[in-house]
């Protein structure tokens, strides 16, 4: 009976078999262990050393995925006797970037990013590496045998299953979100012509109207969208500046609040937006556009002409 | 590891805190407005009507060295204006002095 289960490849059937472990004796059983089985990975760490500063970008984003996992990933992690701690001290140097600009590429203008990918898949080369290893050292131990399995290759062997079944995890991060700069020219001296501005609404799957009220309450100024579906702005604005405003709209508006997945439509529903993801299939609403208060700029005595 | 439904996590903790000892609630805008030339403006709107805004905006002009005055709006209220781009030097003097919590300030514009 038990070695049917063990010789079992489903998902399911492992599933159940992990909510009908005791969880406190696999627990303690793991920390005895965790030293012993993951000690060729420690110390393979030790002798990286930009391993670690490396892993920080991983971190995050596998956590991100184990998420989506079909069962409690939080538990697993819990007891996963690997890394984390650690690198969550790191000084996250890149923090506020990272905040911000969320796998957004104006590809030209990041440079932090580019040597961000040169690096990255070599370290991933390293985990996969390591996990091999591990794989190899546990899971076939107790194949064929009749001893009870330990938690730790119950789970190595979860892990390994789980990376077999969608490789994109296994490369630890997402797919970059891509898109092209926004083309940003001044037209004379006092207005900002925007010229790709459909083009950019196309890429995030977003109608050019809700941008285009964002771009305008965010700047504080006004404008609209000409004939050559290029977006003329009121004022004086740098190729920079609107694309920190993009970068805060797609953070917003387009990636997913969960999974940051940018795979998601925005619906308006009993005059609320909503953002529903394609990936993970969460629903949040997320905040109107308001453009706020607007102080009085123009000349005073042409506005009283106006109105009166 | 602790099983999730036995945690005493409280969720209307900060609920509860919040309207106790906080006189700012809700979120505090700091915009930008171009003016002509490269002349800005900065506005500050959603500060609590308990503060004292003309207080405030006294010590701001003197700390940024900027011209200043209070707006009143029918809509938003009474709102900080203050002269030329003041966006940092407001979002860290709020805090400093205590009137604001950073996860309040919301900075528009560019």
């Amino acid at each position: 009976m038990d070695e049917d289960m063990v010789f079992d490849p489903s998902l399911k059937k492992k599933k159940k078999k992990k909510t009908g472990f005791d969880i406190d004796a696999a627990l303690a059983g793991d920390q005895g262990e965790s030293t012993s089985v993951e000690a060729p990975a420690a110390s393979g760490d030790v002798d990286l050393p930009e391993d670690d500063n490396l892993d920080l970008d991983n971190f995050g984003k596998k956590k991100k995925k184990k998420k989506k996992g079909v069962f409690n990933m939080e538990e697993l992690e819990n007891t996963m006797p690997e890394t984390p701690p650690a690198e969550e001290q790191e000084p996250q140097e890149d923090d506020v970037i990272d905040d911000l600009d969320l796998e957004i590429d104006f590809s030209k203008t990041k440079k932090k990013k580019k040597k961000k990918n040169i690096e990255e898949p070599m370290i991933e080369d390293d985990i996969k590496g390591e996990d091999q290893e591990n794989i190899e050292d546990t899971t076939g131990d107790w194949i064929g045998t009749d001893r009870d399995y330990t938690y730790d290759e119950l789970l190595e062997r979860v892990f390994d299953i789980m990376r077999e079944k969608n490789p994109s995890m296994v490369s630890g991060k997402k797919q970059k979100f891509i898109m092209r700069p926004p083309q940003v020219v001044r037209i004379g001296t006092k207005k900002t012509s925007f010229a790709n501005f459909t083009e950019i609404c196309k890429t995030l799957h977003r109608q050019p109207k809700h941008l285009l009220d964002f771009l305008l309450a965010e700047l504080g100024t006004s404008g609209s969208v000409d004939g050559n579906s290029q977006l003329i702005i009121k004022g004086r604005f740098q190729q920079k500046q609107i694309e920190n405003v993009l970068r805060r709209y797609i953070k917003e508006y387009v990636t997913c609040h969960t999974c940051r997945s940018p795979d998601t439509i925005l619906q308006k529903d009993t005059r609320l937006f909503f953002l529903q993801c394609e990936t993970c299939g969460s629903r949040c609403s997320v905040a109107s556009i308001k453009s706020g208060f607007q102080a009085v700029t123009g000349k005073r005595a042409a506005i009283r002409a106006k109105t009166a | 590891m602790s099983i999730q439904n036995l945690n005493t996590f409280d969720p209307f903790a900060d609920a509860i805190k919040s309207s106790e000892d906080d006189v700012q609630d809700g979120l505090v805008h700091v915009r930008i407005q171009q003016r002509n030339g490269r002349k800005t403006l900065t506005t500050v709107q959603g500060l609590s009507s308990e503060y004292d805004l003309k207080k405030i905006v006294r010590a701001c002009k003197k700390e940024f060295a900027c011209n200043g005055t209070v707006v009143e709006h029918p809509e938003y209220g009474e709102v900080l204006q203050l002269q030329g781009d003041q966006r940092e030097n407001i979002c860290q003097w709020l805090t400093k002095s205590g009137l604001v919590k950073p996860e309040q300030l919301k900075v528009h514009g560019f």
